[in-house]
């Protein structure tokens, strides 16, 4: 399944995402049945369904590290690698919830299976949502207004700094091309849903 | 006074990002930046280019040079420590790599700009691709500093397509951050949030190292100079 997903992110590496109309759907609940503002005139009503979305990766990681700290036995560099990432993550979820106030959407149930109970497989699963995580924000910069890609673009680079970490980890090459793959949010939001971590959206 | 400093800098990535430099040299560039308020955490989220409009470089075409004059930088440092053959083992692959990448960034952004691509400066490096240690050091300086750099630019790009290059470059210095960190045994990715860093700040850093032995000016750009 990670092997599924990972390829699905870097087939499409060379493209350039946008959202496009189609809905934006997360957690299998329809979040945003408005068609999205055009690439370069982002709106308010575009920067919450965006700021959403980024929401519910950092909910979708924040879980992860935290339920593999607890079960996983995670021991060494990886435990640190959870504990610290895992700490940004709460830390996105709160500047976030606080930005979007109370148009913030409430997280989705998780369901990490054997990653979070077993070492290898967590670092597999982290892998994959890191790399997803930094195309999925990079997919939607063009489409937020200038102040809200100022915060976001703080906490993108971060996620790639996880991205590159997490692939040390598990013998990958951190930086794996010159430009870094975008993408848009159907194929984010599919290549989340073949996980199947998230309940009732696969 | 210092006090002060370290309350602005309260994570320590500017001072560590300063570390190659002489601690004189340091301290004034941080004097100086807190006195022109340059720094301090209120100009990350409310967009840092407008903090100080005057010495930001304007329009696209300035914004790409400054990048380009940026990724020159990198890319002469590495090419040249690969070529000296200081490094050994995971070093020496993350200068490769990472080298090819900062090559293939100044080739994109010079096809980008066309004719209006500023010629590369002259460098001098002075000692800093002569050894292993050197190197981390001064890698991990200009790698976070560089993800600085293209974040305090990106809000202030019109261009969508130039502002997705300019992101997905952003996101790479990102990953090449991390690698170089871990290599040099800190911690990969070292507060939630990343800072953005002006154009006079990223100017006055890359001054201060001296590494810049030609100058390079474009109009409308910030002076890096020798």
């Amino acid at each position: 399944m990670a092997e599924e997903l990972t390829g699905a992110v870097e087939h499409a590496a060379s493209r350039r995402a946008v959202l496009t109309a189609a809905t934006l759907v997360a957690g299998g609940i329809i979040v945003g049945g408005v068609g999205a503002p055009a690439v370069g005139s982002g709106s308010r009503l575009g920067d919450a369904e965006i700021l959403n979305f980024a929401l519910e990766m950092e909910e979708l990681q924040a879980a992860l590290y935290e339920q593999a700290l607890q079960h996983a036995g995670l021991t060494g560099e990886l435990a640190q690698y959870a504990r610290v990432v895992g700490a940004h993550e709460r830390a996105h979820i709160a500047f976030l919830r606080q930005t979007l106030g109370s148009r913030a959407k409430p997280a989705p149930a998780f369901d990490f299976g054997d990653a979070v109970t077993d070492p290898d497989r967590f670092a597999a699963a982290a892998r994959v949502l890191e790399d997803l995580g930094v195309a999925a924000l990079d997919g939607q910069a063009a489409n937020l207004t200038r102040p809200s890609l100022a915060a976001v673009a703080t906490i993108v680079s971060v996620e790639a700094r996880h991205a590159a970490w997490i692939r040390d980890l598990v013998g990958e090459l951190p930086a794996p091309t010159p430009s870094n793959p975008a993408e848009g949010a159907a194929r984010v939001l599919a290549a989340i849903r073949r996980t199947g971590f998230v309940k009732g959206a696969s | 006074m210092s006090d002060n400093l370290e309350r602005l800098d309260r994570d320590g990535a500017l001072a560590e990002s300063l570390g190659p430099l002489a601690p004189s040299t340091r301290r004034t560039v941080l004097r100086t930046l807190a006195a022109a308020g340059l720094i301090g955490s209120a100009a990350a989220l409310a967009g840092a280019g407008a903090a100080d409009a005057a010495t930001e470089p304007h329009g696209d075409v300035a914004i790409l040079n400054y990048a380009l004059t940026l990724e020159y930088l990198q890319s002469a440092f590495y090419t040249e420590v690969e070529r000296i053959g200081a490094l050994t083992g995971e070093t020496a692959r993350m200068a490769r790599i990472v080298g090819a990448h900062e090559r293939a960034h100044v080739r994109m952004l010079q096809g980008v700009l066309g004719s209006k691509a500023v010629a590369g400066p002259t460098f001098d490096f002075h000692g800093a691709t002569d050894s292993e240690d050197a190197f981390v050091r001064t890698a991990v300086a200009f790698e976070d500093l560089g993800v600085a750099a293209y974040k305090g630019q990106a809000p202030r790009i019109a261009s969508p397509a130039y502002l997705a290059a300019a992101l997905a470059i952003h996101a790479n210095e990102a990953r090449h951050a991390a690698w170089i960190r871990r290599i040099a045994g800190i911690v990969p990715a070292q507060s939630a949030f990343d800072q953005p860093a002006t154009a006079a700040h990223v100017v006055q850093v890359v001054n201060s190292t001296h590494f810049i032995a030609g100058r390079t000016q474009a109009a409308g750009m910030p002076g890096f100079t020798g």
